[in-house]
């Protein structure tokens, strides 16, 4: 065989999709990858206008693409990342991957007329299956962004942990001062906690805290964030919220979990909470002095004899 | 007797070209400038048949010489080489009374044409 | 690592064969994009590869901008990377310029689009010149909007010490469209290109 009779044979062996069209879009060259792949015979196709035989191609891009490589006598490019597909074609993964077509680097090479010359007088579309780098890319972002969602979640309640919660509140903060609107935080503590460990053991402690966040959170707003700031202690932000309200919606919480029983196992508990709210005020220097604050609320709260909502006042 | 031929070019590369793109047996003894200030001083001094001139360049560029050229004819023939073919600026040095308009690198056979065409070669 | 400087000779063939291949880019541009397109005379420097990052901070300091890169190589070991950098107001209006349905186009595939159509337009007349033949890689976006260009820059390693650093600025006036492209020649390939250049130089 000689080296000219290899590259052509070589052409209907390779793993990629090899096809030419003239000028007029009209397809020259259709390899066996396009054949399997597309279920076509190149018998049928050649000569055929390549958006005949496609008919559900892009065809304004793709021919604005084709004409750059005539009309430029460069190459031009397609990735899967921006499209990815540009013909449907079936894939070689039909049972280990979700997407229904295979996806395709495309590179657009010119053929020329002459070699010595530049007149482009053919578009060779080589087309590339990267179905498995389309695959593991997508488990990657997957997997990133669970790791993202981990990494801010408090692993038994669900609810915000402390540094991400921390992050939302200083943002919140600034926002609230840049735009003066009203911000409130309600600070909160299961009351006799220790008392609850001790009765039901902490997998009944836990159950409590899962029930009280799950109890509030359906409560809350789309843009509250509540956060566990420390053992049974959680914090609530609330922006565009001024103190009347954020104290309003407090006692309601309070109120409606006193008497929200918690089933574990044959027992019904019935737990209380301490809650202390504060409105944001110019003169804070950060949210940790919001946090003070509220949190004299909530001492006041236990002080008075738990089972309580305190509003701070300066 | 030769003819005086002045090549105004910034790139040393491009002056040489040029010269070197001229027919080989056109009778020419060429000089060069190396910007357009340089290119009117030695035409108001001397007495040129031909001028090369490219439009990109320091202290005054092609436009300014041909300009300086329309109020003063220094030089009867100029052939602009320019890299910027687009056709606005063919225009435009075409109405300040270049011949030609020539793209770089210089295509010898397309100069001679150009010489034959206005009786110079 | 700081022995290879250009002579004044080789810039200044560099310099016109960098103004040839512009000339004819823009001319293709133009008929292609049916607009006039502006090439500004090209800037070229030797950079160091620990100075690129500030220098990129410098030029780029208060705008978000995005960077595409597309690699290239041909034969004589001639090779390198083109960057075009968008600011945000440049990085719409793109599918009009190339003449796409902009509901058909996402904006990165407008920005990889435009960046391989200048990128090659140029290069190709460039290595023509040099009787030589370059193959590209795909265009990517290296890094978006969002993103500081500076601290993106900070977090790739080089594995070249200096490179050759061309700066070219694209202007499409009538869609007050401009880009910049800095095309980077690293290490080894700036002597292939000296070659080049004194094999040029001796020819006239």
């Amino acid at each position: 065989m000689n080296a000219f009779n290899i590259g052509a044979s070589l052409i209907e062996k390779i793993n990629s999709g090899v096809l030419v069209v003239d000028e007029s879009f009209n397809i020259t060259f259709f390899n066996k990858f396009m054949e399997s792949h597309c279920l076509l015979k190149s018998k049928d196709v050649l000569t055929k206008n390549l958006f005949d035989v496609f008919n559900d191609l892009p065809e304004k891009w793709l021919k604005r693409k084709i004409q750059s490589v005539f009309m430029l006598n460069t190459p031009g490019f397609s990735s899967w990342e921006q499209r990815q597909f540009v013909f449907k074609m079936r894939h070689a993964r039909p049972v280990t991957t979700s997407s229904e077509y295979m996806a395709q680097n495309i590179t657009f090479l010119p053929i020329l007329a002459d070699e010595s010359g530049s007149e482009v007088e053919q578009v060779c579309i080589l087309v590339e299956d990267v179905t498995d780098v389309c695959f593991y890319q997508e488990k990657l972002k997957e997997t990133l962004e669970q790791l993202e969602v981990v990494s801010r979640t408090d692993g038994l309640t669900q609810v915000a942990n402390r540094r991400f919660w921390e992050e939302r509140f200083e943002v919140e903060l600034e926002t609230a001062n840049r735009y003066k609107h009203p911000l409130s935080l309600i600070l909160f503590d299961l009351d006799k906690f220790k008392q609850i460990n001790d009765t039901y053991g902490h997998q009944g402690g836990d159950l409590v805290l899962i029930e009280i966040t799950k109890f509030i959170k359906k409560k809350l707003r789309q843009v509250d964030l509540m956060g566990r700031y420390g053992g049974e202690e959680f914090g609530i932000i609330l922006p565009n919220t001024d103190a009347e309200g954020a104290f309003e919606l407090a006692d309601r919480i309070r109120t409606e979990f006193a008497q929200f029983p918690i089933s574990f196992g044959n027992h019904k508990i019935l737990a209380t909470i301490s809650l202390g709210v504060v409105e944001y005020d110019p003169s804070f220097d950060s949210y940790e002095d919001m946090v003070t604050r509220a949190d004299i609320a909530l001492y006041q709260s236990k002080a008075s004899g738990r089972n309580t909502t305190s509003l701070y006042r300066a | 007797m030769s003819i005086p031929v002045l090549i105004c070019d910034d790139s040393t590369l491009a002056r040489k070209q040029v010269k070197k793109s001229l027919p080989a047996d056109w009778d020419v003894t060429t000089q060069f400038a190396t910007n357009g200030r340089e290119a009117v001083d030695i035409l108001r001094q001397e007495k040129f048949a031909v001028l090369f001139l490219d439009l990109t360049m320091p202290e005054l560029d092609g436009i300014g010489v041909l300009e300086i050229n329309k109020a003063e004819k220094l030089v009867d023939f100029v052939i602009v080489v320019s890299a910027d073919i687009q056709p606005e600026m063919q225009q435009k040095v075409t109405e300040l009374g270049a011949l030609a308009f020539i793209q770089k690198p210089v295509n010898t056979n397309k100069l001679s044409e150009i010489l034959q065409q206005y009786g110079l070669l | 690592m700081n022995e290879i400087a250009l002579s004044e000779e080789q810039r200044d063939c560099l310099q016109e064969l960098i103004n040839v291949a512009m000339g004819r880019a823009s001319d293709k541009l133009a008929r292609y994009l049916d607009t006039f397109v502006h090439l500004q005379v090209p800037h070229i420097d030797l950079i160091a590869s620990e100075s690129l990052p500030s220098s990129f901070a410098e030029s780029y300091a208060d705008d978000g901008v995005s960077l595409v890169s597309q690699g290239f190589y041909g034969e004589d070991g001639i090779l390198g990377e083109a960057l075009l950098i968008y600011r945000s107001n440049d990085a719409q209006g793109i599918a009009e310029i190339l003449g796409y349905e902009p509901d058909d186009v996402s904006e990165v595939e407008q920005l990889t689009d435009i960046s391989s159509i200048l990128t090659t337009t140029f290069l190709n007349g460039l290595a023509e010149q040099i009787e030589n033949q370059l193959a590209y890689s795909a265009p990517r976006v290296v890094s978006a909007l969002e993103t500081a260009l500076e601290s993106h820059l900070h977090q790739l390693s080089f594995n070249w010490d200096l490179a050759l650093k061309v700066d070219i600025s694209y202007q499409v006036t009538d869609y007050s469209f401009n880009c910049d492209m800095i095309l980077l020649i690293p290490g080894e390939a700036i002597q292939n290109i000296q070659k080049v250049l004194d094999r040029i130089l001796n020819e006239f």
